[in-house]
């Protein structure tokens, strides 16, 4: 049977092939993985750089944002001569760099209710590298639908928190919340946040995808920067859910 | 014993700068009461104009969520509630 690492690829993955819980087995799950990354921005970039470093087969990333001044003090993909460039361009660039391995595809589509699961499909995790709650959760319900696990991650200021979510096994993002709730606008925050919590979703993912490890599954970490301290948080699933509660106790379609 | 109530570091503003705060009850809502009467600021950071609790708090008990009957959720002497929000930036 042809190998399906290269000699190349052995090589450039060496270092984490020598960790036992992955070894060149790992390796190649994660070669054969696709995942969805939803936003280029805080979140989006050190998940997506730490993600194609590890050697994540086909990654589709999606943003329909342009590289702003403001973004460059923690969307690390992009760079002061990004400004005004489509991020996923300036993300392909700086991936492909990074990466010749890596299979990209981007988009500037806008995610939403009315197209979350088209864009899932076909993907094993779905990041939540996003701005919003009204998208994650419909990039939650995808998740649902499709199986993809979740990885969910959020950041304000220098607090931070993920939580993964295993369709059918652990709670899922609405069973924290009860619904919509005002949205971040322009909110507070410093690079390291994100990284800290992109890496963490980053990790999730390929411990899911190797099948080893403990998941986030049914507890949410929350990274309180200033103080360097970290709360874990036990998370239920809610049987009446609307989102994943059994389907004749849930409030809407 | 009273419960301690953690407060969340965006509403410490509302409770003199403190961390936590003892509070009296059977259950979260009478806790809840209990730390608005002492701090009547908490009362708008927490529910909404319709007297409900706001979408983006979230409660805790020992360190597990409350959901989705966060105020009828009993509590003994020693507990401990973390009022906490929801993030929503990436």
């Amino acid at each position: 049977m042809k190998p399906i690492l290269t000699g190349g690829e052995m090589e450039r993955y060496d270092r984490q092939i020598l960790i036992p819980e992955i070894g060149v087995a790992g390796q190649e799950k994660l070669k054969r993985a696709r995942v969805l990354i939803c936003g280029a921005g805080g979140l989006g970039s050190p998940a997506a750089l730490c993600l194609a470093a590890a050697g994540i087969g086909s990654i589709t990333l999606i943003d329909h944002d342009q590289v702003a001044l403001s973004n460059l003090n923690r969307q690390i993909l992009h760079g002061d001569a990004d400004i005004g460039r489509w991020k996923v361009d300036s993300a392909r660039e700086t991936l492909g760099r990074l990466n010749p391995h890596l299979n990209l595809k981007t988009s500037t589509a806008r995610i939403g209710a009315e197209n979350a699961l088209a864009w899932a499909a076909g993907h094993d995790v779905l990041i939540d590298a996003l701005d919003n709650m009204a998208t994650r959760y419909a990039l939650n319900r995808a998740a649902l639908e499709t199986g993809a696990a979740f990885i969910h991650g959020a950041v304000h200021g220098f607090e931070g928190r993920a939580l993964t979510v295993i369709p059918g096994r652990s709670a899922c993002l609405r069973c924290l919340h009860r619904g919509e709730a005002p949205e971040a606008g322009r909110f507070p925050v410093i690079g390291v946040t994100p990284a800290v919590i992109g890496a963490i979703q980053a990790a999730e993912a390929i411990k899911y995808l190797t099948g080893i490890g403990e998941l986030l599954a049914g507890r949410m970490v929350v990274y309180d920067g200033l103080r360097a301290r970290w709360s874990e948080f036990k998370v239920n699933k809610n049987p009446e859910c609307d989102h994943c509660g059994r389907p004749s106790e849930r409030n809407t379609p | 014993m009273s419960v301690t109530v953690n407060i969340h570091k965006t509403h410490r503003q509302f409770t003199a700068g403190l961390e936590a705060v003892p509070a009296d009850g059977e259950t979260v809502g009478d806790c809840l009461s209990n730390l608005i009467e002492r701090y009547p600021q908490m009362k708008t950071a927490l529910w909404d104009a319709k007297g409900r609790l706001k979408n983006q708090i979230e409660i805790y008990v020992n360190m597990e969520s409350a959901y989705p009957d966060e105020l009828g959720k009993r509590v003994n002497p020693g507990d401990q509630i973390h009022i906490t929000v929801m993030l929503a930036g990436g």
